[in-house]
């Protein structure tokens, strides 16, 4: 079946759960498998689409921003305001605070911006990485309007010690450290982590905006990070577990000016995020306490603000019988901003209810529900209802058809609310309804492997909160109306054969995001496409491997996006390549890896947003050594 | 500094009487080139974008040119457009993000400019073949500009700055009457003034309200300043930069986006700004101390503001949340809209020809 023929560390597109094992076996299995225990993403999510990132696919991005591998490597784009600057996410043409983004279960987008920024997020910081495509408000909460992104750490029992280094060089003085031990038995797993992550970030770009287009040398634009984490998990007896993951990261950026600015500003952000998880193991049933915090500290030149969010979960997944599973839960936070121009306090709970229902094999249903109170106002009632349904088999093939009706919301922003001056407490949630419907082909033969799936979707967001200028003061509305339209389309084939392995994947997105709101009588931005959203995306690797060695060349392509909301201030497509190798390697008692990369190989000026310079052609290498 | 029509031709007779060198390139030696005829529309361009341009109405054809910066040159201009000053056969383009562009007047053609050493640049004017660029300085920990100048260039075509001389707090509008330049510092509410000759500060005058232009308004010298609830004209007398007298006007919320009208009439754009927000056109006459109608024209998002002597027409620039392009609504002398452009990012200002 589709487990056994695609392996989930390679697979571009979420595995069907139809067939997962887990499901009629989580009660007893989950503490057999070497594995340390975590709820399953996407058990509840029938009928969308969550692609997965191996730690074997970030292996040589050690270090790199999430960013770089998103925009590299997936069909997805991120507004990247320069290398290594501010990058958000936008998914299916919403905007950059509508996606939910989750460290091992913690939402960690910043209370008072109401997004995360993906360029702090290094990888390395966690282990691997789901997408879910589209709305995901029943299942996530807040922000999971074009979806929602999980960052998972996998700690592991009975592997003894383990020891790895991981170092990666590139040009522009980029030097990426790394060190990580750990340690497990059958009872106890421990992993400590540290890294350091540098970069001079002095590329030489075209200044466009300056006489004669000189060549010039990027200033201000330095990058250091370090982090450490610290996993460890508890195996009590076979019935209880607890796991705990810390993690602390300070970025200093210095921040790259537009091209023919002056600028000199510094941010510096610290991050720290603490997540505890109790689960109790019963027949049928997986009871799990959760609490952590998350505490986003950012300075600004002279400007300081401080975020804390403390969590306090509690949930039951209960098999009820053959054809019926629950998930039961409520999540309270408490939000304390500590912001340059106001203070705020916050409380919210969520309640939330999800079933599966399989009548019988190949057919599931998911149905969500999730109402949250915040500060006393009752967020948008999400329900979401998705299918999927495997209609044809043959020896070779497999057509699997995916369906989901959603909504979902996101609670206006701490800066939304209480930003002085300019906030407006009187804001309302954002909400949405989107429906979906994919189509999954699967087909195998012989040593030749493909899968690829194909979504379209429809959306329509309301109550979208834009900040307009009210003289010298902005402020923010829910104005504007946008309805999304849009395609995806995700392959990854194999072919072995003997020592020889060839493997390709390939994602396109296409985005209609659709503005159906003038602000004035003099607006005209109705009907157009809005900011800074390529309509269309384009991504594809292909991978050739003998044994230990392999090489790949990339691809991806970005459309024309727009500065303005009537569809002005265009900016150009870009295309990028990149090729590299890697060779795994073993030596008595170590083993490891070596790899090399060259970025964009045409030495390609591109701007992702306007006047923000990006690197040329640029090298990178990587060695990772384990004991 | 939006009214460009007004300043350039005190700017220009300034010069004519402080000026020994000979001018060959004077504006009659040269052919009207294209755009040295109808409307100049500065675009200011959005914050983190910079994507200031200049956009040009033919009023005769109705035809507009976008950006004939970028068209001309075969770049953006990359920057804030703050001001737009012709002098000396050049148009000078300057941006608060620290530069000035030099352009031929007729085509736009690249000349020159200035693109080190400047910060958060307000306007320029020219003296005695210099140029003297107003700049806020770069900001301190606490959002102020305590290291505000006066740049000195030692060529029309701009090159590398040669002195700067310290002013008050955030200068703006300047203007040159005799051997003086006249800078609004509308942070330290004062006028400052330079001596041309010497290029020495030689003043600095406190003022009632903030200031930020200069106006010569039938033949006579006045700094416009603002507060909550008054427009104020501030008389001086050019011989010996001494305040003459003060005009108090009692209108709500005037803004610095004015233009002289016919005689001493000023278009004042006033807004209540945030929470209640309604921006509007005043009329005043500074001679009666007089508003004439406080409702000349309501709307949002007004951000400059022009006056076209010939048709009288009044050129009101809106930003349009600097979400998408502005527009620019042009009324009668009545305060009817009679046609709506298109124009570029945030329309800040004009230049009639």
């Amino acid at each position: 079946m589709f487990q056994t023929i695609f392996n989930q560390e390679i697979s571009p597109v979420k595995e069907s759960k139809i067939f997962e094992t887990e499901i009629m076996s989580q009660d007893t299995i989950a503490l057999a498998s070497v594995e340390v225990f975590s709820s399953s993403l996407d058990k509840y999510a029938f009928g969308s689409t969550i692609q997965t990132i191996s730690e074997t696919d970030l292996e040589i991005h050690q270090g790199l921003p999430l960013s770089d591998y998103l925009l590299q490597r997936t069909g997805l784009f991120l507004r990247q305001y320069g290398s290594g600057m501010l990058s958000s996410l936008t998914m299916r043409g919403t905007s950059a605070g509508h996606n939910a983004v989750f460290w091992n279960g913690l939402p960690i987008n910043s209370p008072s911006l109401g997004q995360s920024d993906f360029s702090i997020l290094p990888v390395g910081g966690f282990d691997n990485a789901a997408i879910h495509f589209g709305s995901g408000g029943a299942l996530y909460g807040t922000d999971a309007i074009g979806g929602a992104v999980h960052l998972t750490n996998k700690l592991r029992f009975e592997e003894g010690h383990k020891t790895q280094i991981s170092t990666l060089f590139g040009s522009f003085g980029k030097w990426n450290q790394q060190l990580e031990y750990g340690f497990s038995d059958k009872k106890f797993s421990t992993r400590t982590r540290i890294y350091r992550n540098f970069s001079e970030n002095d590329f030489l770009f075209r200044n466009i905006t300056k006489m004669g287009t000189p060549i010039e040398r990027q200033a201000n634009s330095q990058i250091e990070q370090v982090g450490a984490m610290q996993d460890f998990a508890w195996k009590i007896n076979n019935k209880n577990l607890i796991s705990t993951s810390l993690w602390w990261n300070e970025t200093k950026r210095e921040i790259q000016p537009l091209m023919g600015s002056n600028t000199r500003d510094f941010q510096s952000d610290q991050n720290l995020r603490w997540v505890l998880d109790y689960f109790h193991f019963e027949k049928n049933k997986v009871w799990n306490v959760k609490s952590g915090l998350v505490r986003d500290d950012q300075s600004f030149n002279n400007s300081f603000n401080q975020t804390i969010q403390y969590f306090l979960a509690g949930d039951l997944d209960w098999k009820i019988n053959n054809k019926w599973n629950s998930k039961s839960g409520i999540r309270f936070t408490h939000i304390q901003g500590n912001l340059s121009t106001y203070q705020a306090k916050e409380s919210r709970v969520e309640l939330y209810q999800s079933t599966n229902f399989q009548p019988f094999e190949g057919l599931g249903f998911s149905f969500n529900l999730r109402q949250m109170i915040y500060d006393g106002n009752l967020a948008p009632f999400t329900p979401s209802l998705g299918g999927e349904w495997k209609v044809w088999t043959n020896e070779s093939n497999q057509i699997r058809l995916n369906s989901n009706l959603a909504r979902s919301f996101k609670v206006p922003t701490l800066n939304d609310r209480f930003w002085v001056p300019g906030g407006n407490p009187d804001l309302e949630s954002e909400k949405s309804w989107s429906s979906e419907l994919g189509l999954n082909h699967i087909f195998k033969k012989e040593t030749f492997e493909l899968n690829q799936r194909l979504t379209v979707y429809r959306m329509r967001v309301d109550n979208w909160i834009i900040w307009l200028p009210k003289r010298n003061v902005w402020s923010p509305e829910n104005i504007r109306e946008v309805h999304n339209t849009g395609l995806e389309y995700g392959l990854e084939a194999n072919q072995h054969a003997g020592e020889w392995n060839l493997n390709l994947k390939v994602n396109y997105a296409m985005t209609r995001a659709i503005n159906q709101t003038d602000i004035s009588e003099n607006d005209r931005s109705k009907g157009n496409q809005l900011p800074y959203t390529p309509l269309h995306k384009f991504q594809s690797i292909i991978m050739v491997g003998k044994g230990t060695f392999s090489t790949f060349l990339n691809y991806q392509k970005v459309g024309e996006r727009f500065t303005g909301t009537d569809g002005s201030g265009r900016l150009d497509p870009y295309q990028l390549w990149d090729i590299g190798s890697n060779y795994n390697w073993s030596i008595r008692y170590l083993n490891g890896s070596l790899g090399f990369q060259i970025n964009n190989l045409f030495n390609t000026d591109y701007q992702v947003m306007p006047l923000r310079a990006m690197p040329g052609r640029n090298l990178q290498l990587n060695l990772n050594v384990r004991i | 500094m939006k009214n460009l029509r007004l300043l350039l031709p005190l700017i220009w007779l300034a010069f004519f009487v402080v000026s020994c060198n000979d001018d060959t390139t004077g504006p009659t030696d040269i052919p009207v080139g294209e755009f040295e005829k109808g409307v100049l529309i500065m675009n200011e361009g959005a914050f983190g974008v910079n994507d200031g341009e200049v956009f040009h109405y033919d009023p005769s054809s109705g035809a507009i040119k976008e950006d004939i910066f970028r068209a001309k040159n075969l770049r953006p201009f990359g920057g804030l457009i703050q001001d737009m000053v012709e002098a000396e056969g050049r148009m000078y383009l300057v941006a608060n993000t620290g530069k000035v562009e030099i352009v031929a007047p007729n085509d736009f053609g690249l000349l020159g400019g200035v693109s080190l050493g400047l910060n958060i640049t307000r306007s320029l004017v020219v003296v005695n073949q210099k140029l003297f660029i107003s700049d806020w300085g770069p900001y301190d920990a606490g959002f102020n500009n305590p290291d505000s100048y006066v740049a000195v260039v030692n060529d029309l075509n701009g090159g590398p700055i040669a002195k700067k001389i310290a002013v008050s707090s955030r200068p703006e509008g300047m203007i040159v009457a005799g051997n003086f330049i006249y800078v609004a510092c509308t942070a330290a509410q004062k006028y400052d003034v330079i001596s041309a000759s010497s290029e020495n500060l030689t003043a600095s005058i406190k003022v009632e309200g903030n200031p930020t232009q200069f106006l010569e308004i039938e033949g006579r010298l006045f700094l416009y300043a603002i507060d909550d609830n008054n427009a104020i004209f501030h008389e001086i007398n050019p011989g010996n930069y001494a305040l003459v007298r003060t005009v108090k006007i009692p209108l709500a919320n005037p803004t610095p986006i004015i233009t002289l009208g016919e005689g001493s009439e000023i278009f004042i754009v006033t807004s209540t700004g945030w929470p209640d927000y309604t921006d509007a056109v005043a009329k005043v006459s500074v001679n009666t101390g007089q508003v004439i109608n406080g409702s000349f024209y309501t709307g949002s998002g007004l951000y400059g503001i022009g006056f076209k002597i010939e048709g009288k027409e009044i050129y009101v620039a809106e930003n349009n949340g600097f979400q998408g392009n502005g527009s620019v609504s042009i009324l009668s002398p009545t305060g009817q809209k009679i046609k709506t452009l298109s124009v570029g990012k945030g329309p800040s200002g004009f230049i009639f020809k």
